[in-house]
Parts: structure tokens; C-alpha cells; sequence
């Protein structure tokens, strides 16, 4: 096996895994920047997304179907939580209560889910069209992954130009930057607030559904990958759209060349690369200290 | 008047503990333990207002190094207990100068990734740890001159009893003192104590090693009582789940902590067994504490209780929101 081959396929692999985590971890940056909260329900809501595509993929046939539906849903539950509990808590100014309330929503999420569909995990098949295998330097490499990568780049290709294109993408740069400002020039800020919560978590739940033919839907994924969002999110600088790019790419290939160069270490790898971004600096690297 | 009844309520515990069930015993036993983790990290989130997401960390540290204190060097229980803390500590200093080079919500991301790396570092060293297995059969060697009164089940809970009193009365003397001033001079606001000259980072320091040292010793009063550890005692859960805790019985009260963790485990215990819906019970009831009740059920026994409304000017600001 020729090394060259090797670290190819292996950084292919790594790519289609940070595709994954920058749908998580753009929504987590996304809704740090707006509101200053740390979504802890983030998981489950990536969670959710699995279960919800995976059923109705599996209801209808169709798993274009399922990205499209599962996000929508999501994005809903995302948006009646934002407006029922968060909405009524920015004035207290208090991050110690986002924390909590988001939390809570993790543990109710998880439960409900549990209650919804079973301990069973649920497997959906990858649609036929993306199906198979091709051959990169001498090593097979799903189809699957490929397309994981191009969704993932796409994605943040447009997300990148809309933040930075359009006139609601300044509205949103503009409000994590001084929302009481934009407030007294006549923008409703409480649209933006629920807007941006809502498609935060739509992103997630648009990666929990790319993720359901990997890694099946089961419980406990929430909690998994909310932590590897955490640590993106932190190494990038929370707030920082540029940010979630480059910590989704870092934590990935640093879990999937961890896990074959390191591999008692691999999991401690990920901590030790964002206490020392921190240590070094405390805002992460696209980030500015609070 | 409320601290009679709590010590009335905690004699009559002590007079009944001999009469008590074997399974009530341990229950209690647990749910005082757990109390005590509350209220360690009390300190931090009432006191400081630093919102650590790892205390966790504090609890296994203590859980483990207690473990390998009993299981390699057959201390006397005591000492294996107090050798447990001593170790936590230590390994406590550094982490928490690191911790405090920031606040708020980076504080709570890096004490987490502590947590979260000691949880690694289980499965690492799995020489030492027992990596996954976590480690089993640890013994409750006699206490100090052949005692063996802690090594039964009613002996440990007055020792878990005594461990809890006496934690209480150190905390509160620390709250209490200049030193707890300045601890809430920096919760109300950090910039104003640094103009007065204080150097609140060192304040900072001390009052993180102080609550991982409470933790660390209700961690290493689970590992005899348990028999064994494992990994998950580091895990971001157990972290969430006594923050909670500390919310839903007040923050910044310590008595309220203690009766959050007591309460909760307790609670736990007793619907788990009856409803599935135990945890999705748990979880509104949480978010219902902070949106309506954010002084925690001890707040709202002080609210009550209380002749004259002295709580007056803590409701002004969110009346005037």
C-alpha cells in the first residue's frame, strides 16, 4: 500500500467527517454570535433531525424527501423554543441561563425521543444513486462520502456568501455585533433572534440526517457530537462563521489520523488541541475574547 | 429559625439511621454525597457566578485517586479518603489557573474540556484506570486504630453525615469571611473589584481549587461506598446534572444545593422506579425552575419564610424589566 495513496484516501475521509460537524457547529457559532448563548440542545436537535429524516425516508422511499422535511421540522421545534423560553430570558442577561434552559431541552429531547421511536437504532439505506464506491489512488472510497463533501462545501460556500452578500446577512453580522444598535434603527431584532435560532438548528438537523446512513440513528448521538461541536466551536472562535470551517476541518483530521497514528490518545487528541488554542488564545483562533 | 429546623431535621436523621432499612440507608447515604458535590460547586456558580460545566472532573478526580489510595497502599479508610483529596487537589492548582485565564462562557468550555480530557485519560492509561472496566473490588480497610465502625453501612452513612457537616460549616465560615466578600464583590462585578485594587484572578483561583477540594471529597466518599469506579463519573452529564442541582435548590445559599442534590437523588430513585417518564419529568421541571423560580427552592423557602420582604431589591430588576 503506497503511503501517498493512503493519507489521500484517509483525508478524503476526514472531509466528508468535517462536512458532518460543520452542520452542527455553523448553527452552534451562528447562534453564539446573535444571542451570546451556548445551545446545549444543539445535539439533541442533530439527534432529532436523524430520527425524523430516517422515518420519513423510511415512510415515503425517498431520502431527498427526508432533507428537505427534517430540517423544516426541526427548524419549527427550534423556533417555538426560542420564542417560548429564550425570547422571555434576554433580559436577565444572565449566560448561566441559557445554559440551563438549553440543557433542560437536551434532557427533554433525548427522552421524548427514547419514548418516540424505541431504544432500537434506526438504519436507513444511502439512496441509490449514491451508492457504490469509487477508486482514489489505489483505495475504494464510497460514493456516499463524496457526496458528504460536496453538500458540505456547497453549504458553506453559501452560507459563507450570504453572511456576506446579502442584505439579511448583514442584518445578522450586524446584530451579533451590537444588537441594541440595529434595534434603535428600526430592525426587529426578536425576528432576527428567532430566525437565526431556527435555521441553526435546521443545519443540524440537515446534518443528522446526512449522518443517519453512516452511523444509523440511535440515542446517544446527541450527546457524542454535541461535545465535538463544543471543541469546533471553541477552536474557531465562538461566533466565528470562518471559524466553524476551520475547527470542523481541524477536529477531523485530527479524530481520523488520531485514530490510526495515536490511537490509545486519539480521544484525548481533540481536548488537548483546544486547551491549547485556548491557553494561547482565550477567544479561539477567529475569535475575538469576550 | 430555618437552620434549627435543618438541624433538627439532621439529628433526628442521625437518631433514626439505626432503625433505618439497609436499602433506605444507602439511599440516603447517596443522596448526602451528592448533596455534598452540589454544594462545592456552589461556591463557584452562587458565590463567583463562574459557571463551570466540569465539576464533574472534581468528583471523579476524587473517586479515582481515592480508589488507588484503598486499592495499592491499604490506607485506613479515613486516610485513604483524605490522601484521595489531597491528590485532587493538587492536580486541582494548575487546572484551575488555567480555568481562570477567562470567564463566563469560555470558563464553562474550559472546565468541561478538563472533564472531558480526564475522561479520555481514563481509557488512555488503562494500566492504571482499568480503562473502560473502570475499577472494581476496592476495599474499606479498618479505620485509624482498628476502627472498623465506618466499614458498615451505618458507620459510613455518620461518617458521610460528619464529612457533610462539618464541609457545610467550612463553607459557610468561607463565605462569610473578607475572603467570601471579595468571591461575591467578583460575582457582581469582576472590573469594579480589580479598580479597588484586588487581584481577582488569584480570588478566582483559590475559591475553583477550594470547590474541586469539596467535590474531590464527595467523589472519594462514593469509590468505598460504591466498591468500584468508573469513566462516567467524569462524564459531561454528571457535570450537567449537578449543575442543576445547584440551580434548582439555589444557587448561592449552600443549604439549598445540599437539599437540591438530596431531593433529586431521592426523587430520582423513587419515580425512576414507577415512571419511564423520569427523566423528561426531571427536565421540565428544571427549565420550569429557571424561567419562573431562578432563586431555587431554598430561595423560595427564604421568600416564605422571611417576615419583612427584605428580598425586595433582588425582584427589582426583573420587575423593572
Amino acid at each position: 500500500m503506497n503511503l501517498a495513496g493512503f493519507i489521500l484516501a484517509q483525508s478524503l475521509n476526514a472531509l466528508s467527517q468535517a462536512a458532518v460537524l460543520f452542520f452542527i457547529a455553523c448553527g452552534l457559532t451562528l447562534i453564539f454570535g446573535i444571542m451570546r448563548i451556548v445551545n446545549f440542545a444543539h445535539g439533541g436537535l442533530f439527534m432529532l433531525g436523524a430520527y425524523v429524516g430516517t422515518s420519513v425516508a423510511i415512510a415515503t422511499g425517498s431520502f431527498w424527501l427526508a432533507l428537505i422535511a427534517a430540517p423544516l421540522a426541526v427548524g419549527a421545534v427550534g423556533a417555538a423554543f426560542e420564542r417560548t423560553f429564550l425570547a422571555r430570558l434576554y433580559v436577565r442577561q444572565d449566560a448561566g441561563a441559557y445554559l440551563m434552559v438549553t440543557f433542560g431541552l437536551a434532557i427533554i429531547l433525548a427522552e421524548a425521543i427514547r419514548l418516540a421511536w424505541g431504544a432500537q437504532p434506526l438504519g436507513v439505506a444511502i439512496p441509490d444513486r449514491l451508492r457504490g464506491i469509487i477508486i482514489v489512488g489505489n483505495q475504494p472510497f464510497p460514493i456516499y462520502r463524496v457526496f458528504l463533501i460536496a453538500i458540505g462545501a456547497a453549504a458553506a460556500l453559501a452560507l459563507w456568501q450570504f453572511l456576506e452578500r446579502t442584505r439579511a446577512g448583514l442584518l445578522v453580522r450586524a446584530v451579533s455585533q451590537n444588537a441594541e444598535m440595529v434595534h434603535a434603527l428600526g430592525t426587529d431584532v426578536q425576528m432576527v433572534r428567532t430566525g437565526v435560532f431556527a435555521f441553526g438548528c435546521a443545519m443540524a438537523a440537515l446534518g443528522g440526517v446526512l449522518s443517519a446512513p453512516l452511523v444509523t440513528a440511535f440515542l446517544g448521538m446527541g450527546s457524542n457530537v454535541i461535545i465535538d461541536a463544543f471543541v469546533i466551536v471553541i477552536i474557531g472562535g465562538m461566533g466565528s462563521f470562518a471559524g466553524s470551517i476551520v475547527g470542523s476541518l481541524l477536529v477531523a483530521f485530527v479524530q481520523v489520523f488520531g485514530a490510526y497514528y495515536f490511537e490509545d490518545l486519539a480521544l484525548a487528541l481533540m481536548y488537548l488541541l483546544m486547551l491549547a488554542v485556548l491557553i494561547v488564545r482565550p477567544g479561539g483562533m477567529l475569535g475575538k475574547e469576550e | 429559625m430555618r437552620r434549627l429546623a435543618l438541624a433538627a431535621v439532621v439529628a433526628a436523621l442521625c437518631a433514626a439511621a439505626p432503625f433505618a432499612s439497609p436499602f433506605t440507608l444507602t439511599l440516603l447515604i447517596e443522596a448526602l454525597i451528592f448533596g455534598l458535590f452540589a454544594m462545592s460547586l456552589d461556591l463557584m456558580v452562587g458565590y463567583t457566578r463562574l459557571y463551570s460545566f466540569g465539576h464533574a472532573a472534581a468528583y471523579g478526580l476524587g473517586a479515582y485517586a481515592t480508589a488507588l489510595m484503598l486499592l495499592h497502599f491499604q490506607l485506613p479508610l479515613p486516610f485513604g479518603i483524605l490522601a484521595g483529596v489531597a491528590l485532587s487537589v493538587a492536580v486541582a492548582v494548575p487546572i484551575a489557573w488555567v480555568c481562570t485565564k477567562s470567564t463566563g462562557v469560555s470558563f464553562a468550555m474550559l472546565t468541561l474540556a478538563f472533564a472531558q480530557l480526564g475522561y479520555a485519560m481514563l481509557y488512555r492509561f488503562k494500566d492504571i484506570t482499568g480503562g473502560s472496566d473502570g475499577i472494581g473490588g476496592i476495599p474499606r480497610p479498618p479505620g485509624p486504630f482498628g476502627l472498623a465502625v465506618f466499614q458498615g453501612k451505618l458507620g459510613y452513612f455518620y461518617l458521610v453525615v460528619g464529612c457533610l457537616a462539618g464541609s457545610y460549616f467550612l463553607c459557610r465560615m468561607l463565605v462569610t469571611s473578607p475572603f467570601g466578600a471579595v468571591l461575591a464583590g467578583i460575582r457582581e462585578n469582576d472590573a469594579k473589584m480589580r479598580a479597588l485594587g484586588y487581584n481577582t484572578r488569584a480570588y478566582k483561583w483559590a475559591v475553583v481549587v477550594v470547590a474541586y477540594g469539596f467535590g474531590s471529597l464527595a467523589g472519594a466518599l462514593y469509590t468505598p461506598f460504591a466498591g468500584f469506579v468508573a469513566p462516567e463519573l467524569f462524564f459531561w452529564l454528571v457535570s450537567g446534572r449537578v449543575l442543576i442541582m445547584v440551580i434548582v435548590g439555589g444557587a448561592g445559599t449552600l443549604i439549598g444545593p445540599i437539599i437540591g442534590g438530596v431531593f433529586f437523588l431521592i426523587l430520582e430513585h423513587q419515580l425512576s422506579e414507577t415512571t419511564e417518564l423520569w427523566p423528561l419529568i426531571f427536565g421540565t421541571v428544571f427549565i420550569a425552575f429557571v424561567m419562573l423560580a431562578p432563586e431555587g427552592i431554598w430561595g423560595l423557602v427564604r421568600k416564605y419564610t422571611r417576615a419583612k420582604p427584605a428580598r425586595a431589591e433582588a425582584e427589582a430588576p426583573r420587575a423593572a424589566a
